[in-house]
């Protein structure tokens, strides 16, 4: 039956693009990407247990790597491929004294982390400061539905990375780690090493996405990248599911569209104009809070326990 | 000289706002093991509650005070919330916790709108020594050195204040003795709030509030407490402190836009150094 989703999730995936209405569309290229940077997320809470609150600080990463480079007339491919490279290595040198650190420790370290980032992109002339990087070429994959393709490409080529990672040795490693630290390194498992591959990776993820998107929108500045936005990706992770699969497309998927459908409410007339951030803030709080007490292993857990316990009578 | 005794002076009543939102992470992971997320909202709530009410031709004092007890009142809420289900663990209530905070956002901006915010404070210019600073700085240290005071004996000489340093010391050990550790953990959450929404009130003349100040707040409020371990409310007090003095005078002698950066490399610095101490393997959780 789990074939059978896949299959058909991936058709309606492929099909839709074309039937969405413009303005529609630019919200499917940012579900896309958002999906890629949350399965990172998800790797790193569910799998290696630490809470990143600074994940868009690698998003950023990505894209100004791919942004700067292009700019000073890298070809976009390769400005594309740098982009998660440059957030892995960035990822390395970062993790290597963070990942010392464990719990809200860590959390208050990646939140430090990404706001000096911002404070540097801000105040750098050569990242463009406060006004932000302009004229990044676009990327020639033929406009926005291109784009749509890419973007979901990319979140494809991330999942499959992130099942197989699960399913190796430092996989098992990690899982192992997440129950007992002290019995997993006693029995050989390089916790250290592991932890930092899937922060690198992690990083990678959201550098690759965050290429995507400084093509996609021509344009960065450091407010395209708040501390929000990495708030943001943990609630993805958290709703969907941590360290599942499908969890970060489905955690994504119902965040934007129930944020958009929420902003088209608070756009209408007759509504006050603080009405679209209001909403968004209310969604975001309540469904973390709500899902953290109430479904603490998240929506696609809670789904797939309730089907095998449907078809076992 | 006298540059540097007001730089000093001023730096004092800026970490003392620190030491205070500090000082509510700590009554609150000490007691719950909880690191507060919403810590810094409490102080932007506080603070915006006071400047409504003043605006409103309320007294001095009177207005404060309302707020102080608002913000009490939203720690008691976000501590129910957080620790109100058995069985929560403390990553799940931080988690819980920075919901909440988000969520203040929106009550914040539906009140008060996403405009900065202040109201007059302590007025005039104080010359000590030679040196001029803003009155209001000498206020701010002349409340939180007192309040610093009463909670060092009421965690030593009262009944509740003893439970709560039972609960802190030992969870178990407290329930065995019949304390009930969840309400300790309620009130813990209740004093918190009133630390934080204090730290606001007392700041804001000097430093305009914004629905989103509470991101600055938490980071420095943690920075500072963090050289404590999160348990020991003395030690923030000198962290909060040496923070405020540190940033203000690296911004009178010159890089005056790297305040925020200060707390957070600092912040860092201890974090590792703590972390390398302790060893690679992590204590067993209790």
């Amino acid at each position: 039956m789990n074939r059978w989703l896949l299959v058909a999730a991936v058709v309606v995936t492929l099909a839709l693009p074309p039937l969405l209405p413009e303005r529609h569309l630019g919200t499917f290229v940012l579900l896309g990407l958002a999906a890629t940077v949350t399965a990172g997320v998800s790797m790193l809470m569910g799998y290696a247990g630490q809470v990143s609150l600074g994940q868009a600080s690698f998003y950023a990463i990505g894209g100004y790597a791919a942004g700067l480079l292009t700019v000073h007339g890298v070809p976009t491919l390769a400005g594309l491929l740098a982009a998660p490279v440059v957030a892995a290595v960035a990822a390395v040198l970062l993790g290597a004294p963070l990942l010392r650190l464990r719990g809200h420790h860590l959390a208050f370290a990646t939140l430090a982390m990404q706001l000096i980032l911002l404070s540097l992109l801000g105040r750098g002339d050569w990242a463009g400061g406060a006004i932000g990087l302009q004229g990044i070429p676009t990327l020639p994959v033929g406009g926005d539905l291109g784009y749509a393709y890419l973007s979901w490409a990319v979140l494809a080529v991330v999942l499959v990375i992130s099942r197989n990672i699960v399913a190796s040795r430092a996989g098992r490693g990690l899982r192992a780690a997440a129950t007992s630290e002290i019995a997993a390194a006693a029995g050989g498992v390089a916790i250290g090493r592991y932890r930092l591959t899937v922060f690198a990776l992690s990083a990678a993820f959201a550098g690759l996405a965050g290429g995507v998107y400084a093509f996609y929108l021509g344009y960065l500045s450091p407010g395209s990248f708040p501390v929000l936005l990495s708030i943001e990706f943990v609630v993805m992770a958290v709703v969907g599911g941590l360290g599942t699969i499908a969890g970060p497309v489905v955690g994504a998927t119902v965040i934007v569209l129930l944020v958009q459908a929420l902003n088209t409410l608070g756009t209408q007339p007759g509504m006050p104009g603080y009405a679209p951030s209001v909403l968004s803030y209310a969604v975001y709080a309540l469904l973390l809070v709500v899902t953290v007490l109430y479904l603490p292993r998240g929506i696609v857990p809670a789904v797939t326990d309730r089907l095998v316990k449907e078809r076992r009578p | 000289m006298s540059d540097f005794l007001g730089y000093l002076l001023t730096g004092l009543g800026i970490g003392a706002g620190y030491a205070l939102v500090a000082s509510g992470l700590v009554a609150i992971h000490r007691v719950t093991r909880v690191v507060n997320f919403a810590q810094g909202a409490f102080a932007v709530v506080a603070a915006m509650l006071t400047s409504s009410l003043l605006a409103a031709g309320l007294p001095h004092g009177f207005a404060e005070l309302t707020g102080v007890l608002t913000a009490a009142l939203a720690g008691l809420l976000v501590g129910l919330v957080a620790i109100g289900r058995p069985g929560t663990t403390p990553g799940t209530s931080l988690i819980i916790t920075l919901g909440l905070g988000i969520f203040a956002y929106a009550i914040e901006i539906v009140i008060w709108g996403d405009q900065p915010r202040s109201f007059a404070g302590v007025p005039g210019v104080a010359v000590v020594g030679g040196a001029r600073l803003q009155a209001h700085y000498l206020l701010i240290l002349a409340v939180t050195v007192p309040v610093f005071l009463a909670m060092a004996a009421f965690f030593a000489r009262t009944d509740v204040g003893k439970a709560l340093s039972a609960c802190a010391s030992n969870p178990y050990a407290a329930l065995v003795v019949g304390i009930d550790v969840r309400r300790m953990g309620l009130l813990a959450f209740a004093l918190g709030g009133a630390l934080g929404g204090l730290a606001g009130v007392l700041t804001t003349p000097v430093q305009q509030v914004t629905f989103d100040s509470d991101v600055t707040l938490l980071v420095n409020g943690f920075a500072a407490a963090i050289l404590g371990g999160l348990t020991r409310p003395v030690v923030a007090l000198g962290g909060g402190l040496l923070l405020g003095v540190a940033q203000t005078l690296i911004a009178g002698y010159g890089g005056s836009a790297y305040q925020l950066e200060v707390a957070l490399v600092l912040m860092l610095a201890v974090m590792i150094v703590q972390a390398s101490r302790r060893g690679a393997v992590p204590e067993p959780a209790r």
